[in-house]
């Protein structure tokens, strides 16, 4: 009997054991193959395309996926929208199963997948289709070159802007601001509109694009272009960072967070400036749909400028993953929506800024019918010679993260710039290691 | 154990059934215990104010403009009735009843399968006894210490391998192989009916499956009613499993929906929070509902068989 | 504890009050076939687990060896996992920190508040339907709504908590920026939700035959009296399972922190949890998550073991649990 039990228990063990290991071995072996791109197989005609973000972006892709469909119709082309805070997960989900989409939206984080090779280089696809990337795109398409090839097209591209309130600059008797006022000029006028607790003349640059162009803007860098090594803590980064602090609580010409939260819950500088209670407000093409329809008296005018000019940009590309089963088809479709047609729903919808020079620059965008007020849109060409190329390194993910650990109580004004940039530094060189081009 | 002080009432339980008829005649008025006098209502009148303010907010901010949300003046108490929002939640490109339709499959088929499953097995675990039986319970409580999260690439990787992606499998088929928390649970309950009802049975010539089958079972409906309550609220309230698994529009669930209305296609930009709390209003009213109306099979059944219960 | 110590001990049966005893021959057939059924009705979770946990569990385990991007193969480095994030990871020990500070304070402050308000929802109040579903409401209210209310209700100035403290005199702190009051912060938000607790205790409660509490009235023994040697004694078992299931939730707690602070500022609210997400998911470092993961196994498992050692001397079953 107690002979028969240890039996019984023994088998059952390694039964486990065995069908356990057979179901890892099973379920997982894709993993141990290297991952290698695929021949373009011309029988695969399903292309699904991932994006991310709210119902008008899911209008306006499906508008466009419309369109290719028509111009080709020998594909099925299906879209894809996954909510944004889940993007990243669900294709990393996707193509380490060898799932992945075939058409696929990128954005700051792409080179976590180049520097994989988990993306299909696009260059000789490119060359091919004859696609003046420089003329079509402009310096933005840096962006998306990893170690000297080109992984995606960029498809949406606008700059920071400055939104102002013509009220509050009438009230005060002061000039609308210009791409060409300096930090002297802007602080004059922030200052000047500043009215205590009660209206602000800025809402702060405490968000990583606004600073990252603060410390372009004074000859420094994030990470250095040429090595891809952190510069945190150079003289010009500093120095950009502490006057970007001064803006909250030296010369509290900014609404610092808790400023903020007194205006009212889920408050921030966006909201505050629809309300009338910030001057001048600096943020993406995003706010104008709200603004548009609102009752404020407002307009956009280029970021100002420091000692050079730099602005960040926000964008997104589209990308071929490698598991796409057909990348020329893949391609064609990702030639035609970042073409002048498949462009055209970005602007008409005003979705956001087209990536194509020609569609920024057409009426189709800087006239569009959605638009009734005397706004003036030729801000985002006009902004975008002024745009960084940006360093997007492959440990964006991890460099963001740490920034935001060790900036936290440095925009609560709890520690100045140098000694909170030698403490992000000191993070950030603990995983980012130079660069291998 | 002994030193606990009620050692000796349960003593009387297998005396209980004759005895209540007399007791219950001779009691004029609710039980001490039962009462509910003015500090009662104090207490409760504090803590749903607690539990209320959250929920009032919910309703303020799914009754505000587009404006007032963009401008991030959202307020606890309701200023303005803007009920257009709770029709423009079915006015998105999104098939908001087919939703619905698959949220409830999902949730229903779900809730059986834990029934079925975990009252066998935590029965097995309550009553029966055999070799290896402890060493088993601890992995079953041990595989709900290893975060979901580390093991969510590997399981889609078998998922794959079945094809059972942008299906309702990989969120159904588990639930019929029962789960640790209801395992326990189970177990924990059914070790608080007295034994002398199974051994009752046993020399009336009931095996244990009779046991399981007429005469426990019944007796653990309030759990199995729990079981199915928290089975059918998790699956019900929850996105990240069909986020993973479903890729068709057609087969998302509900909760998944609400997620959809927080997407934006920027970090900084605003969600449509009226609209989420719309959305959310919605998704949880079923659920409110089923918890409304089922609760008295939980509560007001009565375990024990010499009780007679407070009604 | 030991397998072989629970086997055969059971044959010569504790005598069982009014069992009649059959013959030694007969009981043995009789458990054989007990433990046959034993195995048949667990049947449903062990084809479950082997199907669908086991593998993953011992992938996972081979991954914390080893440095996976998810992408391109895993490459073995034996410990380093391990010996990194024990001994030069002060991230790590911060969030470790966290989670036991997080841990043992919401644990017994959220059996606390169910065990509370299940004994005052269990009297014959009005609306009790009412007042029952209230507290469970929170658990059917989608977290990213709760999340983005509990930004509103612990605002600094103008959240109504800590308008509520100035009330009494009292500066409420800037909860969800500073790094002294997050994790209070979330440990509010986890008592909010304690209703989940009640319900069961609720169902325990209303299993407790009322001829106790007759008993006790006649002897004259008070309210509080009859809480403690009747209510608390018989809900002993549910409030165990409360136990075991608030360690294993706690100190794996990842939607409210993930949705509420992102673990910030400066780590000061980042758990387990989330961390492990973060490397696996946002960083890509699937095998140092993977180590994240079952080093925080062995400390729930501690906890665990702990919590069941003691519950011989304070869980009180109506039967011995059979083995």
């Amino acid at each position: 009997m107690r002979q028969r039990r240890t039996l019984d228990r023994r088998t059952l063990l390694s039964g486990t054991v065995a069908a356990a290991g057979a179901a890892t071995v099973a379920g997982c072996g894709q993993i141990f193959a290297e991952a290698e791109i695929k021949e373009p197989d011309p029988s695969h005609t399903r292309f699904v395309m991932t994006v991310w973000g709210g119902e008008p972006d899911r209008e306006a892709y499906q508008a466009r996926v419309d369109l290719a469909q028509e111009q080709f119709p020998e594909y099925e082309i299906v879209l894809q929208l996954i909510p944004d805070a889940n993007y990243a997960q669900k294709v990393q989900t996707m193509i380490s199963s060898d799932t992945g989409p075939d058409i696929m939206q990128v954005a700051e984080d792409i080179n976590v997948y180049s520097s994989r090779a988990q993306l299909v280089p696009l260059d000789e696809m490119i060359a091919e289709a004859g696609i003046d990337m420089e003329r079509t795109f402009g310096d933005v398409r840096e962006g998306y070159v990893f170690e000297g090839s080109t992984y995606g097209i960029p498809d949406r591209s606008g700059a920071a802007i400055l939104y102002y309130n013509r009220d509050l600059f009438d009230d005060k008797g002061i000039e609308y601001p210009t791409g060409d006022w300096d930090w002297e000029t802007f602080l004059a006028a922030a200052t000047e509109l500043t009215e205590g607790k009660e209206q602000f003349g800025f809402g702060g640059a405490s968000w990583w694009p606004l600073w990252f162009s603060l410390i372009e803007q004074n000859g420094g860098h994030v990470v250095d272009p040429d090595t891809g090594l952190p510069q945190i803590n150079s003289e010009e980064a500093v120095d950009a960072l502490q006057w970007a602090q001064d803006l909250f609580f030296a010369h509290e010409v900014a609404p610092s967070e808790v400023d903020l939260s007194n205006m009212g819950p889920d408050m921030g500088p966006d909201g505050a400036f629809e309300q009338g209670l910030i001057a001048m407000n600096s943020t993406g093409f995003w706010a104008i749909g709200s603004l548009a329809e609102g009752d404020l008296n407002w307009d956009v005018a280029p970021f100002f400028r420091g000692r050079e000019q730099a602005v960040s940009a926000f964008g997104s590309a589209l990308t071929i993953p490698r598991s796409a089963r057909n990348s020329r088809g893949s391609f064609e479709i990702i030639q035609f929506l970042t073409g002048v047609e498949g462009q055209g729903p970005i602007a008409s919808r005003g979705q956001d800024v087209p990536a194509n020079i020609d569609v920024q620059t057409s009426d189709t965008f800087l006239d569009p019918e959605w638009m009734d007020e005397d706004v003036d849109l030729e801000v985002f060409p006009n902004s975008a010679d002024m745009i960084s190329s940006r360093q997007f390194i492959p440990e964006w993910n991890q460099m963001q993260n740490t920034i935001t650990d060790a900036t936290a109580t440095f925009w609560l004004g709890q520690r100045n710039a140098r000694e909170m940039a030698d403490d992000l530094q000191e993070r950030l060189e603990a995983f980012i290691g130079p660069s291998s081009s | 154990m002994s030193a606990l002080p009620t050692s000796s009432p349960t003593a009387t339980v297998s005396e209980a059934p004759g005895a209540p008829a007399v007791l219950r005649s001779r009691r004029p008025r609710t039980l001490k215990a039962f009462r509910a006098g003015p500090g009662t209502y104090a207490l409760l009148t504090i803590g749903s104010a607690i539990f209320m303010v959250p929920l009032i907010f919910v309703v303020s901010i799914s009754l505000s403009t587009d404006q007032t949300v963009s401008s991030g003046q959202l307020s606890v108490i309701p200023r303005e009735f803007h009920w257009q929002n709770f029709v423009d939640i079915f006015a998105t490109t999104l098939p908001v009843g087919q939703f619905f339709i698959n949220s409830v499959i999902i949730s229903v088929t779900s809730a059986f399968g834990q029934v079925l499953s975990s009252s066998l097995v935590g029965f097995a675990f309550a009553r029966l006894r055999a070799p290896g039986k402890r060493i088993i319970f601890y992995i079953v409580i041990a595989t709900m210490m290893i975060p979901a999260q580390i093991t969510m690439i590997p399981q889609f990787f078998i998922f794959t391998e079945l094809g059972w992606i942008d299906t309702f499998l990989p969120l159904i088929a588990p639930q019929f192989f029962s789960n640790a928390f209801n395992i326990f649970l189970v177990r924990q309950f059914v070790t608080r009916i007295p034994l002398e009802i199974d051994e009752a049975a046993a020399i009336d010539g009931l095996g244990f499956f009779g046991i399981y089958w007429r005469l426990i079972l019944p007796m653990m409906l309030p759990i199995l009613i729990a079981i199915s309550i928290f089975t059918m609220t998790a699956m019900w309230g929850d996105f990240m499993g069909p986020l993973i698994y479903i890729n068709s529009e057609e087969k998302m669930p509900l909760a998944l929906g609400v997620q959809y209305l927080t997407s934006t296609s920027q970090d900084l930009q605003t969600p449509p929070w009226n609209l989420i709390m719309v959305g959310s209003i919605f998704l949880s009213l079923p659920m409110i509902l089923i918890y409304y109306f089922g609760q008295r099979y939980m509560y007001e059944m009565n375990l024990s068989a010499g009780s007679a219960g407070v009604k | 504890m030991t397998i072989t110590s629970s086997a055969p001990a059971g044959t010569d049966a504790p005598s069982r009050r009014g069992a009649p005893r059959p013959t030694r021959q007969r009981m043995t057939q009789h458990r054989r076939k007990e433990a046959l059924l034993f195995y048949l009705f667990i049947s449903p979770w062990v084809i479950g687990f082997l199907a669908f946990m086991a593998g993953p569990m011992l992938f996972s385990i081979y991954l914390s060896f080893t440095e996976w991007d998810t992408f391109t193969p895993p490459r073995w480095i034996g410990l380093e996992n391990y010996t990194t994030l024990l001994f030069d990871d002060p991230v790590f020990r911060k969030v470790m920190f966290n989670t036991f500070f997080y841990s043992l304070i919401s644990v017994p402050l959220g059996m606390g508040v169910s065990l509370f308000l299940a004994n005052l929802l269990n009297k014959k109040i009005v609306l009790r339907k009412f007042f029952r579903t209230l507290v469970y409401l929170p658990h059917l209210i989608p977290l990213v709504a709760v999340a983005l209310i509990f930004q509103m209700v612990l605002a600094p100035e103008a959240g109504p908590l800590n308008q509520m403290l100035s009330w009494v005199g009292i500066t409420g702190p800037n909860w969800l920026m500073d790094p002294a009051w997050v994790k209070p912060a979330l440990i509010l938000m986890s008592l909010w939700q304690a209703g989940g607790g009640t319900i069961l205790l609720l169902a325990g409660m209303n299993g407790i035959p009322k001829e106790f509490y007759e008993a006790a009235e006649i002897d004259g023994a008070s309210g509080l009296q009859q809480f403690w040697t009747i209510t608390f004694p018989q809900l002993t078992p549910v409030i165990f399972f409360n136990l075991i299931m608030g360690i294993i939730a706690s100190f794996q707690v990842f939607a409210q922190v993930f949705i509420l602070t992102e673990g910030g500022p400066d780590n000061a609210s980042q758990m387990a949890v989330p961390m492990l997400f973060d490397e696996a998911f946002v960083f890509y470092n699937m095998g140092y998550g993977s180590a994240i993961a079952w080093i925080l196994f062995v400390v729930i498992m501690v906890f665990t073991a702990i919590a069941f050692s003691t519950s011989g001397r304070w869980v009180f079953y109506e039967t011995e649990v059979r083995r």
